[in-house]
């Protein structure tokens, strides 16, 4: 078997390096046969690599544990849907993972476009081979997932705290977020070297970028919800640099989806996009990079690290080149028409796309600072929390704020006497919430305050911009109110779509907000029977329970909690000890309540021999807003990526007339 | 002459020049990150620092009452530090693990911040290879 999954690889390789080589040659000498073959490859390449993968997951399901990578992160009592995911839980197998989805997203991106844009897909075609071809050199030269042993009893087993439904879907998500941002980039640089300026590459892989951050998004909340709930330190988010990798991508893909909303309605910004896209790519390179090649321990280990050096070789070279090109390319990207006023909508993006960039690079410094300084000192230093806090108070803010600004301002030129009379209801709405939450108490945090009064401020807006519509809408054509909604709404999928998303992102405020700068935390030594009072709550340790399960055994705190004079019924918290791998951990308990949003938060830190246990118990009020964000954001985004006849019928007439003036 | 530009370039100086300003606002508070060093590198230091080490010999103590007594050696070395910490304590910590704690060296004992102590694992997704 893992011959086959090496020659699958090897297969793969030789097709991707076609798909670079001969796609490069057939797109400089437009010779359509051979593109044709170049993109042919690209399939094809995405039928070995599922060979090579399914031969890995199938040594995974049959506990084959002569493949090394099976036996490192798997083991006989490991429960069939935690093999799977185990699979790609090894370094080797992460990467197979990105080429699978690579290849995968190559071919359909190909077979979608073809027809419609085939200059830019015949140079798109050896951009995907080459990025390609880097993942399969490694995988097949340089970290191989069939590396073969002896067959041991049994394996290591799967590092417990990964055994968690939410750590099967984030890593494959973060990946189709990482690779899907992999197509924009290629039809970027595609159309630079085809030498097309206009925003065909953008309208061509709009989907894929917003699939692509989409799946991010949603991917980094189930592995906040996995830290909450699995990692159990009583946050969700703690600016780990291998959180930061998956965040980087995504704001930058968040600044992506803005700006080229102007280059489409204005035909500016286009130095800036590709820009934009190439950033985006590389931040999803060196997120993998991050995670992938022990840099973070520290430099030394990273130099030892077998794929590390390949990594960043081959980082550098995208940045570069890409940057090359674009340098290249300046004369052809020049904009025809300029910003007229610093009051509108354009304007507005622009700020918005400065505050996103600033805070990603902000981040990206944090996250190199000490890299650097180890380099350049020999003593690493690291900046902590506050760092990271401070900045996403000074950019996160105003973006918030600019969220209800923006979608009300005119395009090209506002007036500041219209925009004063469109502002006044969210306005409003804003200073009443602030005041009304200083009255309550919530002035013990300022930028807390600050951040509850824009979200009402943005949630005054968007609901604004909503009656509007649909107003203008009933009138137009007559009707029911919530047929002219829905009516409205699916006409303008995206715009619509959009602002359901910035609900989602308000939703994710007002809950980061209230969960870490209204929260409380009490610990304390409990025997059975004694209490501990948090917030209005009151919790009574009753019992220690301990019960075997298939591979681990689970020990449970159980506490009564009562909070006024209501019994709310009991919550435990404890430890798991896993058999095989060893290993402990930490299993919380959580009480939400559905009402308010409110969670009550029970870490058994240390179960004593004697019975009694050390409890830290936190209340987190509104936290439960975040992953609720998490279903709006996925619906909004679905409205926006829903298919669109009417769209598709606009976009043909453009493109006959486009391609009749470029053939002119 | 102002009037012949386009209005994005001053936008983006200003944004960049309020970026700078923001970053030394940020320098002048907060001062600079915490240097992390290893066992062989903390003589003579009294600051605040990150110590990064391997967990050797024998865990005494308790975590939440008088603190939790355990040595660190240089990962890739013999020079050792006596360690007391207080709070909590990670699910991977045990002897052999790599851990990053926070505090001051104080009489040659490293007195760690309370809460600051985590596991360095190689990777969030690879099992630690040492178990055996």
């Amino acid at each position: 078997m893992p011959e086959l999954g090496r020659a699958a690889l090897v297969a793969t390789l030789g097709l991707v390096l076609w798909a670079l080589v001969a796609g490069g040659w057939a797109a400089r000498t437009r010779r359509r046969r051979l593109a044709q073959s170049a993109q042919n490859a690209l399939l094809a390449g995405f039928g070995t690599t599922t060979v090579a993968a399914a031969v890995l997951v199938g040594a995974f399901l049959r506990d084959d544990f002569s493949f090394v990578t099976a036996a490192d992160a798997s083991s006989r009592e490991l429960p069939l849907r935690y093999a799977i995911s185990a699979a790609w839980s090894s370094q080797a197998g992460s990467l197979l993972l990105w080429l699978l989805v690579l290849t995968g997203f190559s071919a359909a991106a190909v077979l979608l476009n073809r027809r419609t844009s085939r200059d830019v897909v015949a140079w798109a075609t050896p951009v995907l081979g080459g990025v390609a071809t880097f993942f399969a050199f490694l995988l097949v030269a340089v970290a191989s997932p069939f590396e073969t042993q002896a067959m041991p009893l049994d394996g290591r087993g799967l590092n417990p705290s990964l055994q968690n439904p939410y750590m099967m879907a984030h890593p494959p998500l973060l990946y189709l977020g990482f690779v899907g941002l992999t197509v924009p980039f290629a039809f970027a640089i595609g159309s630079l070297f085809a030498r097309r300026t206009d925003e065909r590459w953008i309208v061509a892989t709009r989907r894929w970028a917003l699939f692509a951050w989409t799946a991010l998004g949603i991917g980094q909340l189930l592995g906040a919800k996995w830290a909450y709930e699995e990692v159990g330190w009583g946050g969700y988010f703690a600016w780990d640099p291998v959180e930061n990798a998956a965040l980087m991508p995504w704001l930058a893909a968040t600044a992506f989806l803005h700006s080229v909303m102007i280059q489409e309605k204005r035909a500016m910004l286009k130095v800036w996009n590709v820009l934009l896209v190439i950033f985006a790519f590389s931040l999803s390179l060196f997120g993998t990079f991050l995670t992938r090649s022990g840099i973070l321990s520290s430099i030394h280990s990273f130099t030892q690290s077998s794929i590390g050096p390949w990594f960043l070789g081959f980082i550098s070279l995208v940045v570069l080149g890409s940057l090359a090109l674009v340098f290249a390319r300046l004369p052809l990207l020049r904009a025809r028409t300029r910003l007229e006023s610093l009051v509108s909508r354009e304007a507005t993006f622009l700020y918005n796309n400065l505050l996103l960039v600033a805070l990603t690079l902000t981040i990206l410094w944090g996250v190199a600072y000490p890299i650097l300084t180890e380099a350049v000192r020999g003593e690493a230093v690291t900046l902590g929390r506050p760092y990271y806090d401070f900045f996403l108070q000074v950019f996160g803010l105003p973006l918030l704020l600019l969220m209800g600004i923006g979608p009300l301002v005119a395009w090209r030129r506002a007036s500041v006497r219209s925009l004063v009379r469109t502002f006044a209801w969210p306005f409003g709405a804003a200073l009443a919430t602030g005041l009304i939450l200083l009255g309550l108490g919530a002035g013990s945090s300022i930028p807390g305050l600050i951040a509850y009064s824009f979200s009402a401020f943005v949630l005054g807006s968007i609901a604004l911009e909503f009656t509007r519509g649909t107003r203008a809408r009933r009138a137009l054509s007559g009707g029911s109110w919530p047929r002219a909604f829905s009516d409205l709404v699916a006409r303008n999928r995206r715009r619509y779509g959009g602002y359901v998303v910035h609900c989602a992102i308000v939703l994710l405020a007002i809950g980061i907000a209230g969960s870490s700068a209204y929260d409380t935390v009490r610990e304390g030594k409990l025997v059975r029977g004694e209490t501990l009072a948090v917030g209005d709550y009151r919790l009574t340790y009753r019992e220690l329970e301990e019960t075997p399960a298939a591979n681990a055994t689970e020990i449970r705190a159980v506490l009564d909690v009562r909070r006024g004079g209501d019994d709310l019924g009991t919550v435990s918290a404890g430890k798991n000890a896993y058999t095989v791998e060893r290993q402990v951990s930490n299993e919380v308990g959580i009480r939400s309540d559905l009402v308010t949003g409110e969670d009550l938060f029970v870490i058994a830190e240390q179960v004593n021999p004697d019975g009694s246990v050390y409890f830290r118990v936190f209340v987190k009020p509104l936290v439960n807003l975040i992953w609720l964000a998490g279903f709006v954001f996925l619906l909004g985004s679905l409205i926006a990526l829903w298919p669109d006849a009417r769209e598709q019928r606009r976009l043909a007439v453009r493109y006959a007339a486009a391609g009749a003036t470029s053939e002119r | 002459m102002a009037g012949k530009r386009s209005p994005a370039r001053l936008v983006i100086a200003l944004s960049i020049a309020a970026a700078l300003a923001v970053f030394l606002l940020y320098a002048s508070v907060a001062g600079g990150g915490t240097p992390s060093l290893a066992p062989s590198e903390l003589q003579g230091r009294t600051d605040r620092v990150a110590l990064a080490g391997q967990v050797v010999g024998r865990v005494t103590g308790d975590a939440h009452a008088g603190g939790l007594r355990f040595t660190l050696r240089d990962v890739k070395g013999t020079r050792t530090v006596p360690v007391v910490y207080e709070g909590s304590v990670p699910d991977l910590f045990r002897v052999g693990r790599d851990v990053h704690v926070e505090g001051q060296l104080r009489n040659g004992t490293f007195v760690a911040v309370p809460g600051t102590l985590v596991t360095k694992c190689p990777s969030k997704y690879t099992p630690a290879k040492n178990s055996s």
